[in-house]
């Protein structure tokens, strides 16, 4: 067991080396660097020189990297590309926004959709799992962007009851967010909901179909106690999997929903660094991003394997 | 009971008329953060964001409303006889918002701040002219110019050149003292930047208490925030967004003609292109009343080649209708029976680019001239295409006509982007800035932009005209150009 979790955590940092070499690749081979996004058409001679000079842009591209992913290593993500302001600083205020709107979408969510997939799956094919599957591909479907702007046309320009747009400041505490969030985590929790809602519903029929379940109905159980007792605790442990997915894809900065409602999280931050060759935010915002991705799935499957001691055995078997 | 009632009315409705006077109310507009990390409160830095820096700085001399040149900082100018030297009487008891009184030694450093070669300003090559800023008296400076200039004052409108405190410039990034109408309590370039009301402002206190300038990155989101009320303002309106704001009483709609433009540039020292008969046979191509109704949705003025704006004094009245027959016979005569295959390269930099493109191409075909589009990438478009590439899409924005084709036309010119050498035009500029009669002077630039109009390598055929959204609830917006908005009188209600 414990190889095991070594083997996997080892596994989860290779990646992420990986990973940060990918993403410091990608943004080498963009045409042009900071100096030539800031300066725009002063981007010539002796002034292009200069800037590169000042923000160390001249030296090879491998040497950078190694400098920069060993500083990364002893936590020091370096000072932004303009040298002004620490990454740490500006970091730490975009990844509590991202926090509070993961933490808000999940917990408005989770719960939700699983009882809905619960619903769902013990009324299989009646109207209201009819109805419910239904809305869940719909939602699966239409891309965030779609919905957040007829969301937005909707409930900002028509109705006018809720604020379309965050233009709350990054350093704000987390209570001045509401009711700004309100929109942003409606978008949200449609998408991930219809995902859990749809692995919970078919996960519950197979559990519902399983012999012990036949077998307790023969024994005469109740009903309700051989869902809450029996069949739950067994459906719900896949979920474990696909919640902890959403968890890291919603850490993960869910860029195009930042955006689109200008919310001060990482991810607009990352589009704003990539579009100013910010080279060391794009590249410490990554880094974070890829290891709270590897980080939370490593999580998950750790506690799968506890949960399930088949998991468990099977793994060590072949690891 | 009913007098009591009157006299609480009667008492409610003083105190409504009394806070009136007093400043209220917060505007909001937002920005497009097009800087990033770089932004700053430096107004000659080339990071400046000019939405901030507008509204708690001034200038010299400032456009009044028609964009002539009025007094803001400078109560009065003269210039020598030769327009070398240029004197500039300041305004007695003007503070900026740390406290201090403005005097010649904060105008002397703001210029020296912008003319340092070692130092970033893009203001500095719309200044190249001044040789030394000088004090005459502590209310007095004289600019010594190395060239005759007659449009000095012209010059001074830039909206990079705003006067910030003697010494100040290491700070003026992050603090944004000046003399304007507001001034800031909180800076956060990506965030939200609060400025309220300057009650000392020498034009008398602002209307509004508070302003909160909101850095919205995404284009639609901008938009967004302006239709749902959450911003007052929005000045990138397009012609199809426009629809939807007439028929709304939400919103009110201001059309303002501008100096900016769009175009192509055909550069003048590459083949086809050296021969001018070339060059004017590609610009006769163009069907231009076609383009601002088919790529600008009518929101745009005819130019005929010529960089100056529609309402600047100096716009020369030239007519440049499509002609097909002629170009063609220019071309056969330059050698080019057969027509010429063009390669334009345009992205998406700029929407309209490739709309404008492929308008050309269909009008220029009728004449032999076979245009390829070519998309290139927004990144880098600037270093790698423009200037680089033989034909691309160019973008500028308004300048005064004498800066505009300076910047752009001269021989000598850095951004010179159609490498246009012109011994004749080179003249022509150099008299008009010698020339201190208004009459004589504006015949001179007038005929400068012929001569364009026959030799140029760059196809202006547009001015366009920007929409601007405002909401209802925002009283006393001037409807002009940025540059010339009285901000201080703007009321919300």
């Amino acid at each position: 067991m414990l190889r095991m979790l070594l083997r996997r955590c080892f596994l989860g940092a290779v990646t992420v080396a990986i990973v940060s070499a990918i993403i410091f690749l990608g943004v080498e081979l963009l045409p042009g660097d900071a100096c030539t996004a800031f300066l725009e058409r002063d981007a010539k001679g002796q002034m292009l020189e200069n800037c590169r000079k000042d923000f160390g842009l001249d030296r090879p591209a491998l040497t950078r990297y190694f400098e920069w992913a060993g500083n990364a290593l002893q936590g020091d993500l370096g000072m932004s590309a303009s040298g002004r302001k620490s990454i740490a600083e500006l970091v730490g205020h975009r990844m509590k926004n991202s926090l509070l709107l993961a933490a808000v979408s999940l917990s408005v969510g989770v719960p939700m959709a699983i009882f809905l997939g619960v619903i769902t799956g013990l009324w299989r094919d009646r109207p209201i799992d009819l109805f419910f599957s239904t809305v869940a591909i719909l939602a699966m479907t239409i891309p965030e962007f779609v919905s957040a702007t007829v969301l937005i046309l909707i409930f900002s320009v028509w109705l006018g009851w809720l604020p379309g747009i965050i233009v709350t400041s990054a350093s704000a505490p987390a209570s001045e967010f509401f009711p700004e969030i309100l929109l942003p985590v409606f978008v949200l929790a449609m998408v991930m909901m219809a995902h859990i809602l749809r692995m919970v519903r078919s996960s519950v029929i197979e559990v519902m179909a399983g012999d012990y379940i036949q077998m307790a109905t023969l024994k005469g159980v109740p009903y309700w106690r051989i869902v809450f007792s029996h069949a739950l605790p067994n459906a719900l442990l896949p979920a474990i999997n696909v919640v902890a997915l959403t968890i890291a894809w919603l850490l993960g900065g869910v860029v195009v929903i930042e955006v689109v409602f200008n919310y001060p999280g990482l991810g607009r931050m990352m589009i704003d660094a990539i579009s100013d060759r910010d080279l060391p935010v794009v590249q410490a915002i990554a880094l974070i991003v890829a290891s709270v991705y590897v980080g939370v799935n490593l999580t998950a499957d750790i506690l799968t394997m506890v949960a399930n001691p088949r998991l468990r055995t099977l793994n060590m078997r072949g690891g | 009971m009913n007098y009591l009632l009157k006299a609480v009315s009667l008492g409610a409705v003083m105190a409504a008329g009394l806070a009136t006077a007093e400043p209220s109310g917060t505007f909001r507009q937002a920005h497009d953060y097009g800087f990033g990390e770089k932004s700053s409160l430096d107004p000659s830095s080339p990071g400046r964001i000019q939405w901030i820096t507008e509204k708690i700085m001034n200038r010299l001399v400032s456009p009044d409303l028609a964009g002539i040149p009025e007094a803001d900082l400078a109560t009065e100018w003269s210039a020598n006889a030769e327009a070398t030297e240029w004197t500039f009487k300041l305004r007695e008891g003007v503070t900026f918002h740390d406290g201090s009184t403005l005097d010649a030694a904060d105008v002397i450093y703001t210029f020296e701040r912008i003319l340092d070669p070692d130092g970033t300003s893009p203001a500095r090559s719309a200044l190249k002219m001044i040789e030394s800023v000088s004090m005459v008296d502590d209310m007095t400076v004289k600019m010594s110019l190395n060239t005759p200039f007659a449009d000095m004052p012209l010059q001074l409108m830039d909206y990079r050149m705003r006067i910030i405190p003697d010494g100040s410039g290491d700070m003026i990034g992050e603090t944004g003292i000046g003399t304007g109408p507001f001034k800031v309590e909180k800076y956060e370039a990506d965030g939200t930047t609060v400025l309220v009301a300057n009650l000392d402002y020498y034009k008398g206190a602002p209307k509004l208490a508070r302003m909160e300038i909101i850095a919205i990155s995404e284009g639609q989101a901008r938009i967004q925030a302006f239709l749902g009320g959450q911003t007052d303002m929005y000045r990138y309106v397009t012609a199809q967004e426009r629809v939807l704001l007439d028929r709304s009483d939400k919103y009110n709609v201001q059309v303002i003609p501008t100096g900016n433009w769009r175009g192509l540039v055909f550069r003048t020292d590459v083949e086809p292109f050296t021969d001018a008969r070339v060059r004017k046979a590609v610009r006769l191509a163009a069907d231009r009343q076609e383009i601002v109704d088919l790529v600008y949705g009518g929101g745009a003025v005819v130019a005929c080649d010529t960089p100056v704006e529609p309402n600047d004094q100096y716009r020369a009245d030239l007519k440049c209708p499509q002609d097909i027959e002629q170009a063609k016979a220019l071309l056969a005569e330059a050698g080019y029976p057969d027509g010429i295959d063009v390669d334009v390269h345009v992205s998406t930099l700029e929407p309209s680019w490739s709309n404008l493109a492929v308008v050309y191409q269909e009008q220029a075909a009728k004449a032999g001239i076979r245009v390829n589009v070519v998309q290139a990438p927004s990144d880098g478009y600037w270093n790698a295409i423009w200037m680089n590439k033989t034909v691309s899409a160019t973008r500028w924005n308004e300048r005064p006509a004498d800066q505009a084709l300076h910047e752009i036309y001269l021989s000598s010119a850095r951004w010179n982007e159609s490498f246009y050498k012109d011994e004749g035009f080179d003249t022509l500029l150099a008299t008009a800035r010698r020339e201190l009669d208004f009459g004589k002077r504006k015949a001179l630039y007038a005929k400068a932009q012929a001569h364009l109009l026959e030799t140029a390598g760059t196809l202006i055929p547009i001015h366009v005209t920007k929409i601007v959204g405002v909401n209802a609830r925002v009283k006393n917006v001037d409807a002009v150009k940025r540059e010339a908005i009285r901000w201080h009188l703007i009321e919300v209600d």
